[in-house]
C-alpha cells in the first residue's frame, strides 16, 4: 500500500493473453522483501498464470516484472533465483529423493561433497532423514511435498513460488503441514508467495493477500485488512463466510448510500438473543425467525429468516439454547453496502449514540 | 446358479473357438513350413538357407530393417516429443499425416515413390545427372521400407509423454538444466519401455515388408531381393522346399523379435507397479 516501502518482487501492469483469452488484466502489486503472500481467488482467476509469468514459464505480453529491481522479463527462469513448487509436485518419478534434490545442484556443477552436504541438511531440515532412497511413488503426499519443498530449496532461491501446496494433501495432513510449512518458510526468511483457492488457508499462512478474480486483482492487504475493509464486492462476498442482504434499509439506524439496496452481512456482524434475554440496543431490534440450528463444535451455527432475508448468527454454547420456530431478536452491527463494484462499510448509528451517552 | 453355470459355458466357448481358430490359422501353418522345409533332410535344408542368394537376401532385409528402424526411431522420438511438450498450430495435421503410412496400401506406397524417383519423374533428369539410382535399387527398398514402418515408434511414445505432462520437464528447465540433460535425465527414464518397444514392433514390420518393397525392388536376383521377395521367387519357380526353408529363417527371426517384445512388456509392466 504505502509508495515508500521498497517491492522486491513487482508486476507494473501485466497483461497476458492465451489466443483470444484475457488471462491476467493489468496486474499491479509489490511484495516486501521476506514476506509470505498468498493469491488467492477462484479457480480460473489467473492466479497460476501470474505465477507462472514471476517464475518465467510463460511470458506477460504487456507489462514488467521486477525481481530485486533488476527489470526480468528477458531473463531465462532458470537465471531468475527462483524454487518453484508445482502444483502437483512434479518431482522426478525415477530419480530417489536424494537425486530429486541434489538435481538442481547437480546442474549448477557444485562439487559433490557441497551437494552431499546441501541435500543431507534438506532432507534432515524437512524431517525425511533415512528415507533419502525412495522413490516419490514411495512416499505419502505429505513427503512427497516436503520433498518438492526442498528440492525447490537447494539451490538457495531468493524468491519461492509455490501453486497450491497444498491442494493434494488430504484434510487430515494438510492442517499440520500448512503450519509446518509457514514456520519453516519464517525461520529461512525467504520471500515466497504461494497460490491457494481456500481463504482459510490463505488467512492462516500468509502476511498479506493478494485476492485475483477474473484475470485481475481485487484488493491487497494483511488478511485483517481485507476482512475489515474490502474494498470490492468481489472482495467482500469472497472472503469470510457472507450472507446476501436485498435491501438494507430493511434493519433500522443505518445511514443509507445514494442509490443502494444490497449489503453483504456476516455472523459476526449479528448479535442473536433471545426475546427474555438482555439487550443493549433496543430500539434497533430486528425480529427473525429461527429456520434451522447446527452444532458446530466450538458454537451454534442459526439460520434466521427476517423478512425475505435469510442469514447465520452464532451463539455460544454458554448462552440459553434457541429452538427451531422460535422468535428472536437480531442487532446488527454492521453492513457492507454493495455499490456496483464498491463497498461501504456502515456501522449501525446505535453504536455511536451508545458510546456517546457512556 | 444357472446364470453362473452359462457364464462358464459361454467362457469355455470362447476359450475353444479362439484355440480352434489359432490352431488352424497360425500354429498349422507353422507346424507346415517346417515341416515342409525339412522334408528333404537337414542337408537340403542346410544348403537352401545358405544359398548365395538367400544369404544375399538376407544381408538387404537387415540393411532394410537397420535403416528403418534407425531413422524411424530418431524421427518418431523427435515427433513426439514435439507433438507431446510444444504448443503450435498444425499439430493435428502433423498427429494424422504420421499415421498416414499404416493407413495406406503398401502397393500405393510403393507406387508413390516409382512415381516420384522414377523415369516419369521430374526429379528423374535431376537423379539421372548424379547417377542416383532409387527405383529398382537398394535406395528405393530401403525408403519403402522407411515409409511402411513410419509411425511404429512416435505412436508408442506419444500416449505415454501425453500421460506424462511437462510438469517434470519444466521444473528440470527452471532449476537451469539444458535440452539434453532433460531428455537424458527427466523423459527418457518415462518412455524408454516404450521406446524399446516401438523400435521391436518396428524391426518386426520392417523385415517381413513384402508390397511396397515388392514394387520399387525390380526383383533382381542377388541385388534387390529381400527375403520375402525371394521366398515368392522361389515359390513360383515351383521350389516349394527352399521356399520353406527361407520362410523358416523370417519365422524364426520373426520369433526372436516376439520373445524380446515380450520380456520388454514384461519389465515395463513390472517397473510400472
Ligand atoms: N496454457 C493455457 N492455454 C490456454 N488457456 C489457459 C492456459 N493456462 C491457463 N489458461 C486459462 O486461463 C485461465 C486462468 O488460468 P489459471 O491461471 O491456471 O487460473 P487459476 O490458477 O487461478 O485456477 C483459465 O481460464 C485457464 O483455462
Ligand atoms: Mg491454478
Amino acid at each position: 500500500m504505502s509508495e515508500e516501502v521498497k517491492s522486491y518482487v513487482e508486476l507494473k501492469n501485466i497483461n497476458k493473453y492465451y489466443g483470444d483469452y484475457h488471462a491476467s488484466r493489468n496486474v499491479s502489486f509489490g511484495i516486501e522483501k521476506g514476506k509470505l503472500v498468498a493469491l488467492l481467488g477462484p479457480s480460473g482467476s489467473g492466479k497460476t498464470t501470474i505465477l507462472r509469468m514471476i517464475a518465467g514459464l510463460e511470458n506477460p505480453d504487456d507489462g514488467e516484472i521486477i525481481i530485486d529491481g533488476q527489470v526480468v522479463n528477458d531473463i531465462h527462469a532458470s537465471k531468475r533465483g527462483i524454487g518453484f513448487v508445482f502444483q502437483n509436485y512434479a518431482l522426478f518419478r525415477y530419480m530417489t529423493v536424494y537425486e530429486n534434490i541434489a538435481f538442481g545442484l547437480r546442474v549448477q556443477k557444485w562439487d559433490n561433497a557441497k551437494i552431499d552436504a546441501r541435500v543431507k541438511e534438506l532432507v534432515s531440515l524437512i524431517g525425511l532423514d533415512g528415507l533419502d532412497k525412495r522413490y516419490p511413488s514411495q512416499l505419502s503426499g505429505g513427503q512427497r511435498q516436503r520433498v518438492a519443498f526442498a528440492r525447490a530449496l537447494a539451490p538457495n532461491p531468493h524468491l519461492l513460488l509455490l501453486d497450491e501446496p497444498f491442494a493434494a494433501i488430504d484434510a487430515k495432513v494438510r492442517q499440520e503441514l500448512r503450519s509446518w510449512l509457514k514456520s519453516m518458510i519464517e525461520k529461512l526468511g525467504i520471500t515466497s508467495i504461494f497460490v491457494t483457492h481456500d481463504q482459510d488457508e490463505a488467512v492462516e499462512v500468509a502476511d498479506e493477500i493478494i485476492i485475483t478474480n477474473q484475470g485481475r486483482v481485487e484488493q491487497k492487504g494483511t488478511p485483517v485488512e481485507i476482512y475489515r475493509d474490502p474494498q470490492t464486492s468481489f472482495t467482500a462476498q469472497f472472503f469470510g463466510q457472507t450472507f446476501f442482504v436485498e435491501n438494507y434499509h430493511d434493519f433500522k439506524s443505518f445511514d443509507t448510500v445514494e442509490g443502494t439496496t444490497n449489503a453483504i452481512l456476516r455472523p459476526e456482524f449479528l448479535k442473536l438473543t433471545k426475546k427474555n434475554e438482555e439487550k443493549k440496543y433496543t430500539v434497533t431490534i430486528a425480529e427473525g425467525i429461527v429456520q434451522s440450528v447446527d452444532f458446530r463444535g466450538s458454537n451454534f451455527e442459526i439460520t434466521v429468516k427476517y423478512k425475505d432475508n435469510i442469514f447465520i448468527a452464532k451463539r455460544t454454547l454458554d448462552e440459553p439454547p434457541v429452538e427451531v420456530g422460535e422468535e428472536v431478536d437480531i442487532f446488527v452491527y454492521r453492513l457492507l453496502v454493495l455499490d456496483g463494484d464498491k463497498v461501504h462499510l456502515l456501522k449501525n448509528r446505535a453504536l455511536n449514540e451508545e458510546s456517546v451517552v457512556i | 446358479m444357472t446364470e453362473k453355470n452359462e457364464s462358464k459355458y459361454v467362457k469355455y466357448l470362447l476359450i475353444t473357438i479362439s484355440v480352434i481358430f489359432l490352431f488352424f490359422f497360425l500354429v498349422l501353418p507353422l507346424f507346415v513350413v517346417v515341416t515342409e522345409a525339412f522334408k528333404k533332410g537337414v542337408d537340403q535344408y542346410l544348403q537352401a538357407v545358405t544359398d548365395e542368394y538367400t544369404v544375399k537376401a538376407a544381408l538387404l532385409t537387415i540393411e532394410a530393417t537397420f535403416f528403418a528402424v534407425f531413422i524411424n526411431t530418431i524421427f518418431g522420438v523427435f515427433a513426439a516429443w514435439s507433438i507431446t511438450k510444444f504448443r503450435f498450430k498444425g499439430k493435428k495435421i502433423l498427429t494424422t499425416l504420421i499415421d498416414l503410412p499404416v493407413t495406406v496400401s503398401p502397393i500405393i506406397a510403393g507406387l508413390i515413390y516409382v512415381l516420384t524417383f522414377g523415369r516419369q519423374s521430374i526429379l528423374y533428369p535431376l537423379l539421372e545427372k548424379y547417377d542416383i539410382k532409387v527405383v529398382f535399387a537398394v535406395p528405393g527398398i530401403v525408403l519403402a521400407t522407411i515409409f511402411v514402418t513410419f509411425p511404429f515408434v512416435s505412436r508408442e511414445l506419444i500416449p505415454v509423454l501425453e500421460s506424462q505432462g511437462t510438469d517434470e520437464e519444466e521444473a528440470a528447465a527452471l532449476m537451469g538444466a539444458n535440452g539434453r540433460t532433460i531428455f537424458w535425465k527427466v523423459t527418457f527414464p518415462h518412455i524408454k519401455w516404450a521406446f524399446l518397444y516401438g523400435v521391436v514392433l518396428c524391426a518386426t514390420r520392417a523385415m517381413g515388408e513384402f508390397g511396397a518393397v515388392s514394387v520399387l525392388s525390380g526383383h533382381l536376383r542377388g541385388k534387390t531381393n529381400t527375403l520375402p521377395l525371394h521366398v515368392e521367387i522361389l515359390f513360383n519357380e515351383f521350389q516349394y522346399m527352399p521356399a520353406f526353408a527361407v520362410s523358416s529363417v523370417l519365422v524364426v527371426m520373426a520369433i526372436i523379435l516376439l520373445i524380446i517384445r515380450s520380456v520388454i512388456e514384461y519389465k515395463g509392466k513390472k517397473e510400472e507397479e
